[in-house]
């Protein structure tokens, strides 16, 4: 078996008891959508103001929902289930790879729930060259998981585990936040998203490379 | 232990005379005495990229040697980051309410880099506190250690990529970008004095993380034999 089919298999695993378990599905989607819509509930009636908050608001909802999905209880291995792991040989960084791809799909779900309702809610107008915001979504997404996917694994075990890891999933995701609104704004303009996709893109790849480089020594620290 | 106290003795002595050149140097034409502020602004937003990168070092290091002085370093640096992160983001908010009219701006990136930068490291930190294991401390904390040095680089060149508030940086390669050479050579002073603090605070810190790994050996040697029962009927 190649990394890559160890890689999907993992993915494959963690998906399915998602869908067993519903966490992501019944309990953070809905909480999402209940959010963008208790915001308006706060804001004056003012439908230009509502509008224009409505595509960072889908951005800071996906960033804070998004955390709890990539941090939720079925993500992080038991132990009896790492042993196995372990004793099969399955490569740590393969491993980490498929949890990522994991969480990255439950995140783009999340994304095409959370649209459409921002949209709704907020009668935000879609900017004309809107499908360059479906890389932009891919990209904050697969981030999301990265990050979420290396606190899960530095907080596993830990009392302090659900105050802690949103603490340092939050500023280091920040700048995929900050980059994915720029990008919604500047395509509502009729600018370039060439910056913001550069600023998803090396964060990504940053992350990206930590995960990887970090998921041996972290396996380590279970044995 | 004579290159600790010979440190802290140097630090001491560097700051009092960054101090006394920061209250001699004359008031700018248009910020007035709060010109003195980059006196400690300047010198504590250094320190704070010095004392994160000592982090990433000694988070490597670990990684690469698995010897707990490289983790006491790295946790060392860390804290005084912290320290003079906070301190400049302080610095920085009283001198932007004199001289620009407001304290926080949004739109300033290297303001909310740096607070980002901030709170990462009080994640670190926090990741520490919650570990009792010497072995599980310095591997998870050596992890974040290394994430969290990402974001120094997007700190330091906000100001070049995103043009805000935030003046650039205030030496160049074609020049100072400040008119005074007194407040220059204050600032500079206080620079060099800033980073012995820094290095009295690690060498101090990591001493003391050494003693205490020492410490809590003992503790469980000791823990491990249990004195003879006496005068204890085994029937």
């Amino acid at each position: 078996m190649t990394a890559w089919t160890v890689a999907a298999e993992i993915a494959r695993k963690d998906l399915r008891v998602e869908l067993r378990s519903g966490e992501v599905l019944w309990i953070t989607i809905p909480f999402g959508v209940v959010a963008l819509f208790l915001v308006p509930l706060a804001l004056p009636l003012d439908n230009p103001l509502l509008a224009r908050v409505g595509s960072p608001m889908y951005w800071v909802v996906l960033l804070l929902f998004g955390m709890t999905i990539a941090l939720r209880g079925s993500a992080v291995p038991t132990e009896p289930q790492r042993d196995a792991l372990r004793l099969l040989g399955v490569d740590p960084a393969a491993r980490f790879a498929g949890r990522v791809a994991a969480t990255s799909m439950l995140l783009w779900a999340f994304q095409i729930v959370l649209a459409p309702a921002t949209f709704v809610l907020y009668q935000t107008p879609l900017p004309p060259s809107w499908g360059l915001l479906i890389p932009v979504g891919l990209g904050v997404g697969l981030g999301l998981a990265v990050v979420g996917t290396i606190a899960a694994d530095v907080t596993r075990g830990l009392r302090s585990r659900t105050a802690l890891a949103p603490l340092l999933v939050a500023p280091l995701s920040a700048p995929l936040l900050v980059a994915a609104a720029q990008a919604s704004e500047s395509l509502a303009n009729g600018d370039s998203i060439l910056l913001p996709a550069l600023i998803i893109a090396f964060t990504v790849l940053g992350l990206a490379v930590v995960g990887v480089l970090t998921a041996g020594p972290l396996e380590e620290s279970a044995q | 232990m004579k290159l600790r106290y010979a440190l802290t003795g140097l630090a001491a002595l560097a700051l009092g005379v960054g101090f006394s050149l920061a209250a001699q140097h004359p008031p700018d034409a248009v910020q007035g005495e709060f010109v003195r502020i980059i006196n400690v602004h300047v010198p504590a937003s250094w320190l704070a990229f010095l004392a994160f990168a000592g982090t990433l070092v000694g988070s490597l290091g670990w990684f690469a040697t698995r010897r707990s002085g490289f983790d006491s370093f790295a946790a060392a640096s860390a804290e005084i980051g912290v320290f003079f992160t906070a301190l400049s983001l302080l610095t920085g908010m009283i001198w932007g309410q004199v001289t620009w009219g407001i304290a926080w701006d949004w739109g300033d990136a290297r303001m909310a880099s740096t607070a980002l930068m901030l709170f990462i490291y009080l994640g670190y930190l926090g990741l520490r506190r919650g570990l009792a294991d010497p072995q599980e401390r310095a591997k998870r904390s050596a992890v974040v250690g290394a994430l969290g040095f990402l974001i120094v680089p997007v700190v330091y060149f906000s100001v070049n990529v995103f043009r805000s508030l935030h003046q650039t940086q205030s030496a160049r390669p074609d020049g100072w970008q400040i008119e005074s050479s007194a407040i220059v050579v204050s600032m500079l002073t206080n620079l060099a004095a800033y980073s012995l603090v820094y290095l009295a605070f690690v060498v101090w810190r990591t001493a003391q993380e050494a003693e205490l790994g020492r410490a809590r050996v003992d503790d469980l040697a000791g823990a491990a034999i249990s004195p003879p029962t006496i005068g204890v009927d085994r029937d």
